[in-house]
């Protein structure tokens, strides 16, 4: 089935054409024209403060500033520099990765040319995640004719600019999204997460200084390259611009990817895109940003989807996965599944995180089967905050974050089961 | 010179240098200054994961782990906060979850940090309902150690110490999160010269020696420092000590000598103390030929009838002395002193040698090699030679390393001397020739001092008292030389009186003696002088 | 035996990275492509070829969901069952398919045919409930479509 979004905008208007995604097709629609921009008209200096100008906000989860991020690597160095593009999309309920690796492998490659020059590196390693086979498919395909045609090698466009790339697959392992943890598995060892500092812009892939950007920011760049920072600032807010790829699943009756501007009502985008709630039921909660973001309940989905307005709910925008759940729903059901994705995801390092996670789940899985008790509630909120902030990476937070949102919102819902001594939820999702 | 400030503490410390370094560097790390922490060990590299050390830095919105915070000038920090002390409980607790709790059986019971840091910060009653992870219990990982997945705490010290100090990898964790473990590859072992100091850093009981397993609580264990004597490093030990006996050597760290390290010869060199073949008795060959058993008294008496008979009819030079290099400075002072009061020109000291390797072990197998030739005693090859040519018909040897060291074909070589006295630890060969053996004290058993081969002398204490009449080298030659009538030898023997003489007239010992090396050892004075030949081997492989 | 085709694979794997050791992921594909698994035996070779020590392999083996340390089934039908496919009825079709190949996830079926799994999230959320078999996705399933995918597997 075509991966198509439900609604387009710039990133995503010619997703419906399969020729989109190969050279010559994504070249017909303007394709590599910013690249050659960069590459022969701009300086790598003004590359990134171009990006900084534009306020991209890295699409991988922690939306930080991309311009900025890219300044932070040594504009002179003796050594080799490295660009790696992350390509690990686990986050539960996301995909939208997914459908740009598919989709337009060669809108990937030219922002990954336009970073690459702007920070001066010599080599992308694409690191995609190895159960996807097909995306990591295309972009070899279009790796091969990207060298082909000369838009890959030692001379880039013709520019003089030499840029390699190398397609690496992952292994399947969720702690690889971690940008560090995926520079450990680039390297051939277990996909730990390395404390920082140093951080990557120093210490990155191979001991050389690397940056780390999610696909989807790539794919923004042309664009950002082409048509100037104030336009990409025409979408969105004005702390969060540009379009994103909006992931919506679960209870809704048009699932699917929708490209709409930061800031859309996260209501409008489940009710008027995605269709609103299947079998006319309402909605009880929306995980507005992947499962490490804290779940919100029915009465707050006015909420516009920027990290500034989100924040202020006390979740995150995440990687746009939204799944949203309807009034059948047991969250203690909805706990057991998000704390036994991070049991078994944590690496292990750490020990607030490889022994809270699965105590978490122990204790979610004992109320759900009717042997909770009331100081349980008040367990899984003291270990979660033993976990919060406390560990090499985020992990340990994203595990914990979950747990907080849906004793915030839903308490009633494990207090139900715990005065029952069973799961009061009879229509709901099964486990 | 950055400097920290420490719960209101100004340290001093080098550039570069972590939170915990620093602490460490300064002698304040728990000891004045807690920072309790399992992962992080001196002398491995930084793991970062346990992340008990975590502390309040000053700037820091977070909680910092202190083995990973480079010290910046000015930093301030502080252990002692609420906020500090509740992530260590976080930490504690967490572990506690799946940890069996089976301290009653626990051989590390005592000396466990975890046992510790749960009464220090522990929860006073464990909150999880739930089962705890179940996993292997004994796994025998190779020759020397066995390992408790269920007490494994996953600090990684044992992996880092086998990738980093011996460099032979065999321990790894397999697997992820709560499923992770420690093994070693499929079909291999934990079999390296350094194997059992992962006992020692395991900072609960998962991993522990084969040797020291359920021998006894530690906490009626005394530990006494001392130096392991297998070879010339000189390792700083403790010997674990209970009635009067030694039930392990553990290192002691020095990190002049050998950091927090010791190989498994040398910690198991400890059996050798009570051992069966002591020797626990004089012996005196009758007139018969048969080598008896016999009071200390009488052999000494007997030794210096045969002595003095030989001094009468042929006069000194025919006598030849063999010093031993497990003899500590004073003893082989003594022996030197004795060997010129005889007025015998043939000694040296036999040096038993083995395989080294460039890490601790060396190829001198001899804790005092090193201060024999310091006090200008040369190699027996020597007396080895002049009793082949014939001109020699006594010896007085120390040990029995003079017959395992290749300067004789065999101990008939000395069948034909007229009279062989051997001063000894251990049952030898020599009970074949010999014509008296007077008993010895093991190292762990007497006080002095012994010089390693990079030159340091160390401080050797009587750890435990050997249940039979035996004395120290120096003390045997003593009252030899006292019943031989030779100048100077009243027949007393007090160490630390020797150790002042040495110290007076060996100008490389100046000021260098039993009280004044401390716990770390003093280098002598001018090494290039005294110590042209200092560990002449290299690696002997 | 890694073969000498899959050595010189794996050989020119290295070439592509930095670092060899930066080959590991791919020639642990390599090695398992032709092996159907990793068993120690290949993992010493392994580590022989790259100039690692063997647990340095082996660590990363168990480390990771899709190398193997036995032998495997012929085929792997993994059914995603977190959260946006669980809403979407997945543990349902999982429970089903169970009944269909006779075996429980985790046990292979008796001809060695196949495998059932449960895998978490696949990147598919919006295409719910969807299984992936081998290196294949299936998005929208029903049950009768799942049956047939399954049924199809040599």
């Amino acid at each position: 089935m075509l991966k198509v979004p439900h609604v387009t905008s710039y990133l995503t208007e010619h997703f419906a054409e399969d020729a989109f995604g190969t050279l010559a097709g994504y070249e017909k629609k303007g394709g590599y024209a910013a690249a050659r921009k960069a590459l022969t008209e701009m300086a790598p200096g003004d590359v990134i403060e171009l990006v900084k100008a534009s306020g991209l906000q890295g699409r991988g989860g922690a939306g930080f500033n991309t311009g900025l991020k890219w300044s932070f690597m040594p504009a002179d160095s003796d050594v080799p520099k490295y660009l790696v593009c992350n390509a690990d999309e686990s986050e539960p309920g996301s995909f939208k990765d997914r459908i740009l690796l598919e989709r337009s492998p060669h809108q990937l490659l030219e922002g990954i040319l336009i970073a690459a020059y702007a920070v001066g590196a010599c080599t992308t390693f694409i690191y995609i995640r190895g159960e996807y086979s097909f995306p990591a498919d295309q972009v070899e395909r279009a790796v091969a004719e990207a060298y082909d045609q000369g838009h890959l090698g030692p001379n880039v466009l013709g520019s003089g600019f030499r840029h390699d790339v190398v397609v690496h697959r992952g292994a399947g392992a969720y702690i690889c999204g971690e940008e560090t943890g995926l520079l450990e598995s680039l390297e051939g060892k277990k996909g730990q997460p390395r404390k920082k500092p140093p951080f990557p812009a120093q210490v990155g892939a191979f001991g050389m200084p690397t940056t780390v950007n999610n696909v989807e920011t790539f794919c923004h760049v042309p664009y950002i390259v082409n048509r100037g920072a104030e336009w990409f600032r025409g979408f969105g807010t004005e702390a969060s611009p540009g379009t994103t790829l909006f992931g919506v699943s679960g209870h809704v009756v048009k699932p699917g990817l929708f490209e709409l501007p930061l800031g859309t009502p996260l209501s409008e985008i489940v009710f008027e895109h995605a269709g609103g709630i299947a079998g006319g039921r309402k909605v009880k909660g929306v995980i507005p940003g992947g499962m490490s973001m804290p779940i919100l309940p029915a009465g707050q989905l006015d909420v516009p989807m920027a990290n500034e307005s989100l924040r202020e709910r006390g979740t995150m925008l995440g990687t746009g996965g939204i799944m949203v759940m309807d009034e059948t729903t047991c969250m203690v059901r909805v706990g057991c599944v998000i704390s036994y994705f991070f049991r078994d995801e944590s690496c292990g390092q750490c020990t607030q995180c490889r022994e809270g996670t699965g105590w978490l789940n122990k204790i979610m899985n004992r109320i759900e089967r009717g042997a909770g008790q009331s100081e349980d509630l008040g367990v899984l909120l003291d270990i979660a905050a033993k976990m919060e902030g406390q560990t090499i990476c985020a992990f340990a937070d994203a595990a914990a974050w979950p747990v907080q949102g849906l004793l915030r919102h839903f308490r009633a819902d494990f207090e139900e089961h715990v005065r029952l001594g069973r799961c009061p939820f009879t229509a709901s999702f099964e486990l | 010179m950055p400097t920290l400030t420490v719960d209101g503490r100004v340290i001093e410390t080098a550039e570069g240098k972590s939170i915990l370094e620093a602490l460490d560097d300064a002698g304040l790390l728990m000891n004045g200054v807690d920072v309790p922490h399992y992962c992080w060990h001196p002398k491995l590299s930084v793991d970062g994961s346990c992340r008990l050390c975590q502390v309040e830095v000053e700037g820091f919105p977070k909680l910092q782990i202190a083995c990973n915070t480079v010290v910046q000038d000015g930093m301030v920090v502080n252990t002692t906060s609420d906020r500090v002390r509740k992530a260590r409980e976080g930490v504690v607790e967490l572990l506690l979850i799946n940890h069996p709790l089976d301290c009653p059986i626990c051989d590390q019971a005592g000396e466990c940090k975890l046992q510790d840091y749960a009464f220090d910060y522990g929860v006073e009653k464990s909150r999880t309902r739930e089962p705890r992870r179940a996993a292997k219990k004994r796994v025998d990982l190779g020759p020397t150690i066995v390992f408790d997945q269920e007490r494994c705490i996953l600090c990684r010290r044992c992996v880092r110490f086998c990738d980093e100090v011996p460099k032979t990898r065999e321990l790894a964790v397999f697997g992820r999160g709560d499923r992770s473990v420690i093994e070693t590859f499929p079909g291999m072992e934990l079999d390296n010269p350094y194997s059992m100091n992962v006992a020692d850093i395991c900072p609960v009981g998962a991993l522990t020696t084969k040797d020291f397993r359920f021998k006894i609580r530690v906490w009626f264990l005394e530990d006494v420092e001392g130096l392991c004597t297998g070879c010339a490093n000189g390792c700083n030990i403790y010997l674990g000590i209970a009635n009067n006996k030694v039930y392990r050597y553990q290192p002691r760290r020095n990190d002049d000598v050998n950091e927090t390290w010791m190989c498994d010869a040398g910690r198991l060199s400890y059996r050798d103390i009570g051992a069966p073949d002591r020797l626990q008795y004089a012996y005196v060959r009758d007139a018969t030929g048969s080598l008896e058993a016999a009071g200390y008294e009488a052999a000494i008496g007997a030794a210096a009838r045969r002595l003095r008979a030989i001094i009468g009819s042929k006069g000194a030079g025919v006598i030849a002395g063999v010093a031993s290099a497990h003899a500590t400075n004073e003893d082989l002072f003594t022996f030197r002193r004795f060997i010129e009061a005889l007025g015998t020109e043939t000694s040296g000291v036999a040096v038993p040698k083995g395989d080294a390797d460039d890490l601790l072990i060396k190829a001198e197998k001899a804790a005092n090699a090193a201060g024999a030739r310091a006090l200008g005693l040369g190699d027996a090859s020597l007396v080895a030679d002049r009793i082949r040519s014939g001109g020699i018909d006594a010896l007085v040897c120390l040990g029995s390393d003079f017959l395992g060291t290749g300067l004789l074909a065999n101990v008939e070589e000395l069948a034909g001397l007229d009279t062989v006295i051997v001063l000894d630890t251990h049952k030898s060969e020599f009970s074949r020739v010999a014509h008296v053996i007077l008993p010895t004290r093991h190292a762990a058993e007497k006080h002095g001092t012994l010089t390693n081969a990079a030159g340091r002398v160390q401080r050797l204490r009587a750890a435990v008292e050997p249940a039979y009449e035996a004395h120290p080298d120096g003390a045997v030659l003593s009252h030899l030389g006292k019943a031989l009538g030779l100048p100077g030898f009243d027949g007393s023997y007090d160490v630390r009186a020797v150790s002042k003489a040495l110290a007076e007239s060996e100008p490389a010992f100046s000021g260098i003696h039993l009280d004044s090396v401390g716990d770390r050892g003093r280098v002598l004075i001018d090494p290039d002088a005294s110590q042209r030949d200092r560990e002449p081997e290299g690696p002997n492989l | 035996m890694i073969s000498t085709g899959t050595r010189s694979k794996i050989e020119a794997e290295m070439e592509r990275y930095p670092q060899k050791r930066g080959a590991l992921l791919p020639a642990l594909y390599l090695v398992q492509a032709e092996h159907g698994y990793v068993s120690s035996d290949t993992v010493r070779e392994l580590a022989e070829i790259m100039g690692l020590h063997p647990v340095e392999v082996m660590e990363v083996v168990t480390f990771y969901n899709l190398f193997f340390d036995r032998p495997q089934p012929r085929h792997h039908a993994s059914v995603c069952t977190n959260l946006p496919c669980s809403l979407r009825g997945a543990r349902v079709l999982l429970a089903q398919l169970e009944e269909h190949v006779g075996s429980k996830v985790g046990e292979p079926t008796d001809d060695g045919r196949l495998v059932l799994g449960h895998e978490e999230c696949l990147g598919a959320c919006a295409f719910a409930p969807m299984m992936r078999v081998d290196d294949a996705y299936h998005e929208d399933l029903d049950l009768e479509h799942a049956k047939s995918i399954l049924d199809a597997l040599e």
